[in-house]
């Protein structure tokens, strides 16, 4: 049986059989909404909609909720049968605590009875899904954004840097902006998602977005429950926010100028071998005209080596940026486990959970 | 007494550079961010609103100055209206404790993000450090963070452990000074501890002066920006932030004059004369800017001034430091001092096990100078032998991975500072546990 490739995200948890060119079989939302389980409670407590997010900003907080979850993709979704669980690898955040990552192997081994366990860093994942050892990744996803370089199948962690911005702070941003020139429209979370997927982009350069920002053509869109908004330069806000991070408050530079002082601080025979192989991956790279802004970003940068974005290889599906670190994950799986190079059920009984720290890095 | 693979220490060298921190065990560490913080001092905001307001009582009831901390190479890196760059110690003694929290806290919840209560503690501290700075380093851990232990080791102790001896003669080029200290046994012989102002921060001013005398200017990363005139061709256009402090604009250019230095400076293999070095090829080196500048005899001049500190009179615009280089002895002269404190017994000990450490001595070429250097002023029987690990991640960070070595040690879990000895025996146990 093939093993099983795990990657929880603050949004969405993507999770397959390690079948390398194709993408994950399950992407479902890692939202959890908790049912009271006593039936007698009063209508009232029914009506309260209780939703549970077990990763928090890239980090898995909530252990039970995250336990539930995995036992519903494992058996239910990915077909596993009880007494006969297979291997599975799962792709971790930059910087993911110790703790974090024990008490994942603990739950995985004590819970799920697997046979066989391997953590990865996301970034090194991403790199290995467009065929590099080498790079950065600069991974943008709901909850974090990560820049991470990566030398040879190993993150530098000392050029490598995590922001508490993601795709979450852009919902609400688009939220404000169109309850600004919507008052009377009622917007929940939800449907500003996914109008943010349908309509936000970035403009070209910050010119075009100073015009944007004066005189935009607006649009109509009607919402499920049939009102009518307007979305006009809401839409460019957006895709701005990551440029200018003055946009949603912070005080920061813009995403390529962070990628470049975090590279600038690694040996310099290394940069150009990072900079030119850099990976934009994670859902929110996948807004329309957001590479194009990258790249152009990139030109004007503060840097003698430009960073440049590689192209994922034909042979992998398209939308490779929102599930790269799976697909990384697909391709370790294969290579790893047959070689057995994993924690194994043994390993685990001898050792305890810091086995994983020795033979995971 | 506190032990176990379960639960692994956190090693801190706070350096006067860079802090190091990463967990023990490991062969690098996590967290590398430079030892300074930016403080903006909310007073100045406030007077200039009062003197607009006219209210003399309210402004005289503030005593305190309130004022925000910025730590970490993102934060320090974002240009901010009145930003000083401040540093926690002066002369080796921590001036500001508060400064000296907010590291820790950056480096311990924000760039490890663990929680200090279920972490011992494993601090590398300066070999001269004081009685009372220990004290108070082991009460802001104990009551503070919580740490359920600590362990306070010299520097010097971790760079001998890092390297497999525990008899040898440490040699730390750091940032803000140089230390040759002898280690026996894992014991520093105190009374031969030498020190020396002249650093890498030292050299980087040095090298800053002899550019700008020569007419470059180095722009910091914030002043100016990169435009697209035409398709495919770029102009630099300078920009202008002028409530930014001088102090900010210093650290912005010694960032990058210190980057020059790492990548183009080597120690001459002879002590450095005008008249030798006035004809070498110059190097090509690309500032961020764009600009593209030649270093020649600076190259060999700069790293030159470790050996011999009266260089520096020779170097236009550092006229301030002279008196302090003039005080001070070449690392030759240190290192045979250092040993001559030593007793007779064990100085061949010594003289066979050089090691050198730091930032500054991953300078190419400086191993071997500095052993030609003492075999020339050695007595004939003496062997002189220099050690320096061949990677230059493990010389930056020696005293870190000495640490992390020693707090995985199975038989170290015993010399832990517990809390409860702290609670029973008050912080002065401290010297006790920790020699």
């Amino acid at each position: 049986m093939e093993a099983v490739v795990v990657d929880a995200g603050t949004k969405l948890l993507k999770a397959g059989f390690a079948v390398p060119d194709q993408p994950p079989s399950m992407v479902i939302p890692t939202q959890m909404k908790r049912v009271p389980e006593d039936e007698s409670l009063t209508d009232a407590s029914l009506l309260e909609n209780v939703t549970v997010d077990p990763v928090v900003r890239g980090f898995i907080r909530d252990w039970d909720a995250m336990e539930d979850l995995l036992r519903h993709v494992l058996y239910t979704g990915l077909g596993w049968e009880i007494g006969n669980e297979g291997q599975i690898l799962f792709a971790d955040p930059l910087a993911t605590p110790k703790a974090v990552r024990e008490q994942l192997v603990q739950l995985m081994f004590e819970k799920f009875n697997i046979s066989g366990f391997y953590a990865s860093e996301q970034a090194v994942l991403s790199l290995y899904a467009v065929g590099r050892i080498s790079g950065c990744t600069v991974d943008i996803g709901h909850g974090k954004l990560d820049i991470a370089s990566v030398i040879e199948g190993a993150v530098q962690h000392i050029s490598s840097r995590r922001f508490e911005v993601g795709g979450l702070d852009l919902t609400n941003l688009f939220a404000k902006e169109l309850q600004k020139s919507n008052p009377l429209v009622n917007l929940s979370i939800s449907d500003v998602e996914k109008l943010k997927e349908r309509y936000a982009c970035s403009a070209e350069d910050d010119l075009s977005y100073e015009k944007m920002q004066k005189a935009c053509p607006e649009e109509l869109h009607t919402l499920p429950d049939g009102q009518v908004i307007k979305i006009g330069r809401e839409r460019y806000t957006v895709g701005e926010a990551l440029f200018q991070p003055s946009i949603l408050g912070l005080e920061a530079h813009g995403i390529v100028e962070q990628l470049v002082r975090c590279i600038s601080t690694v040996s310099t025979e290394n940069h150009r071998q990072l900079l030119e192989n850099t990976v934009l991956c994670g859902g929110t790279a996948s807004m329309t005209g957001f590479e194009d802004r990258f790249q152009k970003e990139a030109l004007v940068s503060s840097s003698a080596i430009r960073p440049s974005l590689v192209k994922p290889p034909e042979y992998m599906p398209d939308n490779l940026a929102n599930y790269s670190a799976w697909v990384g994950g697909a391709i370790l799986a294969k290579v790893v486990f047959p070689q057995n190079q994993h924690v194994t059920k043994a390993d685990y009984d001898e050792t305890g959970p810091s086995i994983v720290h020795r033979k995971c890095f | 007494m506190y032990g176990g693979d379960e639960v692994s220490a956190i090693v801190v060298d706070l350096g006067s550079h860079t802090c190091k921190a990463g967990y023990a065990g490991e062969d690098a560490p996590k967290a590398v961010f430079p030892s300074v913080l930016g403080s903006i001092d909310e007073m100045e905001v406030d007077d200039a609103d009062n003197s607009d307001k006219n209210s003399g009582t309210a402004s005289d009831s503030k005593s305190k100055s309130k004022r925000k901390l910025y730590v970490g190479t993102q934060d320090l890196g974002f240009r901010r209206d009145h930003m000083e760059v401040l540093s926690p110690v002066k002369d080796g003694i921590v001036a500001d404790w508060d400064m000296v929290e907010n590291i820790w806290d950056h480096a311990l919840r924000k760039c490890l993000l663990i929680d200090p209560k279920e972490h011992p503690m494993l601090l590398a501290e300066p070999c001269s450090n004081t009685q009372q700075q220990r004290e108070k380093t082991a009460e802001i851990m104990f009551e503070k963070y919580q740490v359920p232990a600590l362990f306070l080791a010299k520097n010097a102790v971790l760079t001998s452990f890092a390297s497999g001896r525990a008899t040898s003669l440490v040699v730390d080029c750091g940032g803000g000074s140089t230390t040759v200290a002898p280690v026996h046994d894992g014991y520093v012989l105190q009374k031969a501890v030498a020190t020396s102002p002249i650093g890498g921060d030292f050299l980087t001013d040095c090298l800053l002066k002899s550019l700008e005398d020569k007419g470059i200017s180095i722009k910091p990363r914030y002043a100016f920006k990169r435009k697209e005139i035409r398709a495919g061709e770029f102009q630099i256009v300078d920009l202008d932030f002028p409530n930014t402090t001088e102090s900010y604009k210093l650290y912005s250019q010694r960032v990058i004059v210190g980057d020059i230095k790492e990548c183009v400076c080597r120690a001459p293999d002879t002590p450095y004369d005008d008249t030798s070095y006035s004809n070498i090829p110059m190097t090509p080196y690309e500032l961020p800017d764009g600009q593209t500048i030649e270093i020649g005899a600076d190259r060999f001049k700069i790293p030159d001034v470790l050996f011999n500190p009266s260089l520096v009179q020779t170097i236009p615009g550092m006229e301030s430091s002279v008196e302090t280089a003039s005080s001070a002895r070449g690392l030759p002269q240190m290192v045979i001092e250092s040993i001559n404190k030593c007793d007779v017994d064990i100085r061949r000990e010594l003289f066979s096990g050089i090691l050198l450490s730091g930032g500054t001595a991953s300078m190419q070429q400086l191993k071997e100078r500095l052993e030609k250097d003492l075999l020339e002023e050695t007595p004939q029987a003496a062997r002189v032998k220099v050690l320096s690990s061949g990677n230059a991640t493990e010389r930056r960070f020696s005293v870190w991975i000495g640490g992390s070595i020693l707090a995985s040690l199975g038989s170290f879990q015993q010399m832990w500072f517990s809390k409860s000895e702290f609670e029973e025996h008050g912080a002065s146990y401290i010297q006790r546990k920790c020699p």
